[in-house]
């Protein structure tokens, strides 16, 4: 009988519906003179995450735009137009491509760019915490703050990440200032960001992520992977073309009062420790391919040249300054590699330090102001 | 159709009486335990399940007592109370699928492509009214409508190793894997109906003077899921084929 049943379903089964997805899921450019046009020949090959509407490849100051022809793959099946290959004039700025899915019933629009990369100018670089945004996921229409700063030629260095986008997964019905990356009007001066380590929703608490801890850190977080693998989901670091010397800022930490693990377990007597670091690594490895840093390594990989780690964050109500200096691994760093963007930087702020495994207190609340990484002063 | 078809039965059925002289009289009884298979699926099935991966049997039992009294002839009216058990736990994949995952009154919603673990356990106590035909002295032919009462309802499940876009199939990609923590499970227990009713159509076979057996068809002609629920887009019918023994009361 069931077999029956079986055969009976099975015969059921109609055919494969076309692809409804209409992703652009890579993308990648020949340059006739990539050393020329290019600081990271891996520049010239993007992955793009799903969430993601623009796709920007950096060029050199100076590189010709007005004749470039990027490829894409897209969803099997699915169509772009312009065609991928056809040469085009990005010059002017952003061109739109449009994807349509093999089932033609979806469309998505993606801006790519081909934007000058310059060197930075100014010794210290500034993080004030006053460009924040509140950001509308476009299909769920949930909220939150993300934090972006101007680049010394004024346009948007989307600069910093936060496990925000996790959290809407985690506590879909929360809203933008029960995150727990928010900004906050009592800064040193301006505005802060306050991180605070927050207890998730019954999805969050079903996957067995009990808590997200507030956290900034320059960089990307990659909301596709987050439920599968948390710790990969937080790519630390940014390419960066100084020498860091000093990390320093101003901060506030208050634990909270219950530590627990992953398993809701209290452990007596521990306090929560917030976390101030930043990381300075080779962003290639030794056969040239691009590196991250991910929460299961950004303090531990053999890529790592540089750290500036605050031992401990240490619970306080006053607005402290800290003033950390960069451990430098070898005596020299490569400054050839420095000023072609071979070293990517990470700063990394948060509420618990071991958030990255859902540890720490609920309630612990870290504030952050007026961050400075003074490097050498190039002539 | 299948309405017009129950409402006509029903119609006949309440005729009866006035025709009959003793309703009370010349009833036969018959105790039943039977097992039941099948599953709670769409008539017509949507192009996004693409595979039945595993059909895991459940402990569908079906225990009742009828009542059978010859109307005239060959012709008979059957009916009864039967408690009895409409589970399944099917694994299937699923391509571009509508969901909504659910815990604790947070959602998530979208398109999934992956695999789909549905557990489904409904008891009920089950009322059928049937036509009966005997074709012999042995074989009986019953046919008629049934309603039931489900007093325990789940409808659970869980996603594994697929993904699920968010709100469309434009929208964001969240991986799902295959560990308890990285699963997205979903609860519609709460969306069920409490009354199910449709059609039985059966055959019993006595060969001897207590012991018989029995196979029935139940074909719901109700949905599992309240009418209002639409997470779930296609309307999921318990179908399920009942065999099972006989013994002769009185």
């Amino acid at each position: 009988m069931t077999a029956v049943l079986c055969i009976g379903i099975t015969s059921c089964f109609k055919e494969e519906p076309l692809n409804a997805e209409c992703d652009i899921e890579k993308a990648w450019i020949h340059y006739e003179n990539p050393q020329e046009s290019t600081w990271n020949l891996s520049d010239t090959v993007i992955k793009v995450y799903s969430a993601e509407n623009t796709i920007i490849f950096k060029v050199r100051p100076g590189t010709d735009r007005t004749r470039l022809a990027p490829m894409f793959i897209t969803t099997e099946g699915a169509t772009i137009v312009p065609e991928s290959g056809t040469m085009h004039d990005f010059s002017n700025g952003p061109l739109a491509y449009t994807v349509t899915s093999q089932d033609k019933d979806w469309q998505r629009i993606y801006n790519v760019a081909f934007t000058e990369e310059h060197r930075t100018v100014r010794d210290t670089i500034a993080y004030d915490f006053e460009r924040v945004f509140l950001f509308t996921d476009p299909q769920t229409k949930k909220q939150y703050y993300k934090w972006s700063d101007l680049k010394e030629d004024g346009t948007e260095a989307n600069n910093w990440a936060s496990g925000n986008g996790g959290f809407s997964m985690a506590s879909p019905s929360a809203k933008a200032d029960e995150y727990p990356t928010t900004p906050n009007a009592d800064g040193y001066d301006g505005k802060c960001v306050k991180l605070t380590t927050t207890k998730t929703g019954p999805l969050g608490q079903g996957a067995r992520m009990p808590m997200a801890a507030g956290n900034l850190f320059l960089g990307s977080f990659i909301t596709q992977t987050a439920l599968i693998d948390a710790l990969r989901s937080t790519h630390f670091g940014l390419p960066f073309d100084k020498k860091p010397v000093r990390f320093t800022g101003y901060y506030k930490y208050f634990p909270g009062e219950k530590f627990q693990d992953r398993y809701g377990n209290i452990e007596e007597g521990r306090v929560d420790k917030g976390a101030i670091y930043a990381i300075l690594y080779k962003n290639h490895d030794n056969d040239g391919n691009p590196v991250v840093l991910y929460g299961d390594n950004v303090q531990t990989s053999e890529q790592i040249v540089a750290k500036a780690i605050m031992p401990e964050v240490r619970p306080t109500s006053e607005w402290t300054e800290f003033d950390l200096s960069f451990d430098y691994y070898e005596n020299e760093i490569d400054m050839e590699d420095i000023n072609n963007f071979k070293y990517s930087l990470a700063i990394v702020f948060s509420s618990s330090d071991q958030g990255a495994y859902f540890q720490g207190a609920i309630g612990s609340t870290l504030y952050i102001d007026k961050v400075k990484i003074i490097c050498e002063k190039t002539k | 159709m299948i309405r017009n078809i129950i409402k006509g039965l029903i119609l006949t059925f309440l005729c009866i009486p006035a025709n009959a002289e003793n309703m009370l009289s010349g009833w036969k009884y018959t105790a039943r335990f039977g097992y039941n298979i099948g599953g709670t699926a769409p008539i017509g099935m949507p192009a996004t399940i693409r595979s039945m991966n595993k059909y895991k049997m459940q402990p569908n039992f079906s225990l009742g007592v009828d009542a059978q009294k010859v109307i005239t002839g060959k012709w008979g009216i059957l009916t009864g109370i039967h408690t009895e058990s409409k589970g399944m736990e099917v694994d299937a994949t699923v391509k571009n699928y509508h969901m909504v995952m659910t815990k604790g009154g947070d959602e998530l919603e979208g398109y999934y492509t992956g695999n789909l673990v549905t557990e489904c356990e409904e008891w009920m106590l089950t009322l059928p009214v049937m036509a009966t035909y005997d074709i012999s002295d042995k074989v009986r032919l019953k046919l008629g409508p049934y309603i039931s009462y489900v007093s325990t309802r789940v409808f659970k499940g869980y996603v594994y190793d697929g993904y699920l876009r968010r709100m469309t199939p434009t929208g964001e990609k969240i991986e799902i894997g295959n560990t308890e923590e990285s699963r997205g499970s979903y609860d519609f227990s709460d969306n069920m109906r409490h009354i199910q009713y449709g059609v039985d159509a059966g055959v019993d076979w006595q060969f001897s003077t207590r012991w018989g057996a029995y196979a029935d068809i139940q074909w719901g002609v109700t949905g599992i899921h309240k009418s209002s629920f639409k997470t779930i887009e296609q309307t999921l019918f318990p179908i399920f084929g009942t065999l099972g023994i006989t013994y002769y009361l009185k």
